[in-house]
């Protein structure tokens, strides 16, 4: 243990006499890891934002969206075909629904006081026994003031009351939305998903009021189940059920709606998460590819130019292992270097992104920067570095001093 | 008599250049008893460098073999080899060999790190090796701060670090102007006769080897010529 320290340091001692060439091969284990670490927490945070969205949503509940299985997420995120006043009519009609509640959203332009900012309006329908669903369902609470009875009162997330805006929002004060002005009837506990926090609750004509959409359409549904009944049988129920309306309706049968449990929604985020992860994994790997063979690179004309240096220590005294320790770790020092600068760079892009790159105000970004995620990160590339420069040390460990003394004779 | 401390046996070594082969050395014998002061001379070309590779253990005969205290060197593992080394020989080259990374303190201590001597052991031997070649004031300094003398006096502080039986030196004044290389040779033999070490110096110059007790002349791969020197004739320069 004594002697590997000591190998240590002097592996440091080499790395510090040459800079530029080892911040160049750092730089690119920087880079892959910087990959791996801000491209990974990005999609970590994304799965685990879908999932709280889903946890949200509670068990014993079906969503009914428009749009088939393979455009749900377009569907989900950007909005576009709604479920019309007969769809809905049809998943109520179906065995074992008990409610079905319609919700529509859209960004729009909120003021509060002086200050105008960008939240998303939602609508829901029916109301009053909507409000009361949600509360026994999915466990909405009340914070502060209390449900809303009007119409032209609004109910707000807990986001909405403290982060947007930059005084917290006063229950009973006045909101304008799309220039009609709203009381603010109660403000909600938190309801786990940092998207649901940010919305403002209305009752669903006074939102198609708002924004002019049609009549008695709905992004997407939400159904409670009647007590007792399995939710996959109920959710195929549903299915038929819409199929004969379409049926009617439009003449076809192609079902341009997804009914799903939370089951399978849950798989669905799964699945697509995981296929993206691994084409992140895959791009992001022949990135540290590159930074390895750059540690070899170097290692190997560190070896070529130290010739003479190896070949006075094995004369006094240094054994094979010796000097495998010592280019071993050099090379291992320079990949965990290049982790830690990757990782910092990483953990500070998906930050970055978190804060400013809300794209969509439907849809928040949170990076996930685990603990785990950086361990890895780091271990990752310090294994990276002690693979590269295995066959240079080997090589070095390897050289007989009597040659190694006479190559600069 | 007693036994040598190096034994070689009919040694012969053959290096391939291109397609030519050179007898560098043809079946030559040597021992090396304790406390001797040998000097190897022979022009550029005689073998002698090879020779001394051989006496230091830093290369294998193809033929013949080598006794490092008795021990024949190929039967022992590498690594077996280059602790032994590292414990028992001491080397000085010409061209001083420092590592340019380590300061002079380090450079003394690397030899016991790779004997396993703790910490404070060997900082505390290396300073006092150091005190004793004269340069306690350079301790701190990196060989490209020293002058040619005093990083050969590093050198030979490396060497005498881990105790050695034998001081092996290559032309270890070759280096250096008359006034330096002086006072490096008598340093080391102030080492001998102190310390009774057993000291081999290869040399072509023959100030040099008149320091020493005993002279072996090597041309052709071969020794021609080995006899001892008659106190009185010591020191005379």
């Amino acid at each position: 243990m004594e002697k590997l320290k000591e190998y240590f340091n002097i592996a440091i001692r080499n790395i510090r006499t040459r800079t530029l060439r080892n911040f160049l091969t750092i730089l690119g284990i920087v880079i892959g890891v910087f990959l791996i670490i801000s491209l990974l927490s990005l999609s970590e945070g994304l799965k685990s934002t879908i999932n709280q969205q889903l946890q949200s949503m509670g068990g014993e509940m079906v969503m009914v969206m428009p749009g088939g299985d393979e455009d749900i997420f377009s569907s989900m995120m950007f909005g576009g075909v709604k479920l019309q006043p007969e769809d809905m009519e049809a998943i109520k009609k179906a065995d074992g629904v008990d409610e079905v509640l319609g919700l529509s959203y859209t960004g729009s332009v909120v003021r509060y006081k002086d200050e105008a900012k960008q939240a998303a309006i939602a609508g829901y329908d029916p109301w009053k026994e909507g409000l009361e669903i949600l509360s026994f369902f999915q466990g909405w609470s009340i914070a502060e003031g209390r449900w809303p009875s009007k119409g032209n009162q609004i109910l707000i997330g807990s986001h909405v009351t403290n982060e947007i805006f930059s005084k917290k929002v006063e229950i009973g004060s006045e909101m304008v939305i799309k220039g009609r002005r709203f009381e603010i009837a109660g403000a909600l506990n938190s309801l786990g998903s940092k998207q649901d926090d940010s919305m403002i609750y209305m009752d669903m004509k006074v939102y198609q009021e708002l924004t002019g959409e049609k009549r008695g359409t709905a992004a997407y549904a939400m159904v409670t189940l009647e007590e007792g009944v399995d939710e996959n049988v109920v959710a195929e129920k549903i299915e038929e059920s819409l199929k004969e309306t379409r049926k009617r309706r439009i003449g076809t049968d192609e079902a341009d709606f997804s009914v799903l449990t939370s089951e399978k929604m849950g798989n669905m985020v799964d699945t697509i998460l995981g296929i993206i992860q691994f084409v992140i994994i895959a791009f992001a790997s022949v990135a540290i590819v590159v930074g390895g063979i750059g540690i070899m690179n170097s290692m190997f004309t560190s070896v070529k130019e130290r010739t003479k240096e190896i070949g006075i220590m094995k004369a006094i005294g240094a054994t094979n292992s010796a000097v495998l320790s010592i280019f071993l770790f050099e090379a291992g020092i320079i990949g965990f270097v290049g982790g830690i600068g990757g990782t910092l760079l990483g953990a500070g892009l998906a930050k970055t992104i978190e804060l400013y790159g809300q794209a969509h105000p439907l849809f928040y970004f949170s990076a996930s920067i685990t603990p785990g995620l950086i361990i890895f990160g780091l271990v990752f590339s310090f294994v990276v570095g002690c693979l590269a420069g295995f066959f240079p040390a080997r090589q070095a460990a390897k050289l007989k001093p009597v040659e190694a003394l006479r190559r600069y004779e | 008599m007693p036994e040598p401390i190096i034994k070689l046996e009919n040694v012969w070594r053959t290096y391939q250049l291109g397609k030519i082969e050179v007898h560098a050395l043809r079946g030559l014998s040597l021992e090396i008893f304790p406390g001797a002061f040998v000097a190897i001379m022979g022009s550029s070309g005689s073998g002698k460098s090879t020779l001394l590779n051989m006496i230091g253990c830093l290369d294998f005969p193809d033929k013949g073999k080598v006794y490092l205290k008795g021990k024949d060197i190929s039967e022992m593992s590498e690594s077996h080899l280059s602790q032994f080394r590292g414990e028992i020989l001491g080397f000085v080259f010409q061209e001083f060999n420092l590592l340019p990374n380590l300061n002079a303190v380090q450079n003394v201590m690397l030899p016991m790190i790779f004997q396993g001597v703790p910490l404070a052991e060997r900082k505390e031997k290396a300073e006092r090796i150091l005190e004793r070649v004269g340069l306690k004031e350079r301790t701190f300094h990196q060989p490209s701060e020293l002058s040619g003398g005093e990083r050969q006096r590093v050198a030979l502080a490396r060497a005498f670090a881990n105790d050695p039986e034998v001081i092996i030196a290559d032309e270890p004044t070759g280096n250096l102007d008359s006034v330096t290389g002086k006072m490096i040779m008598e340093t080391l033999t102030d080492f001998h006769k102190k310390q009774g070490k057993t000291m081999v110096v290869v040399t072509h110059d023959p100030k040099i080897a008149n320091y020493a007790e005993q002279i072996v002349n090597i041309e052709d791969g071969q020794i021609v010529k080995n006899h001892s020197i008659a106190k009185e004739y010591l020191w005379k320069n």
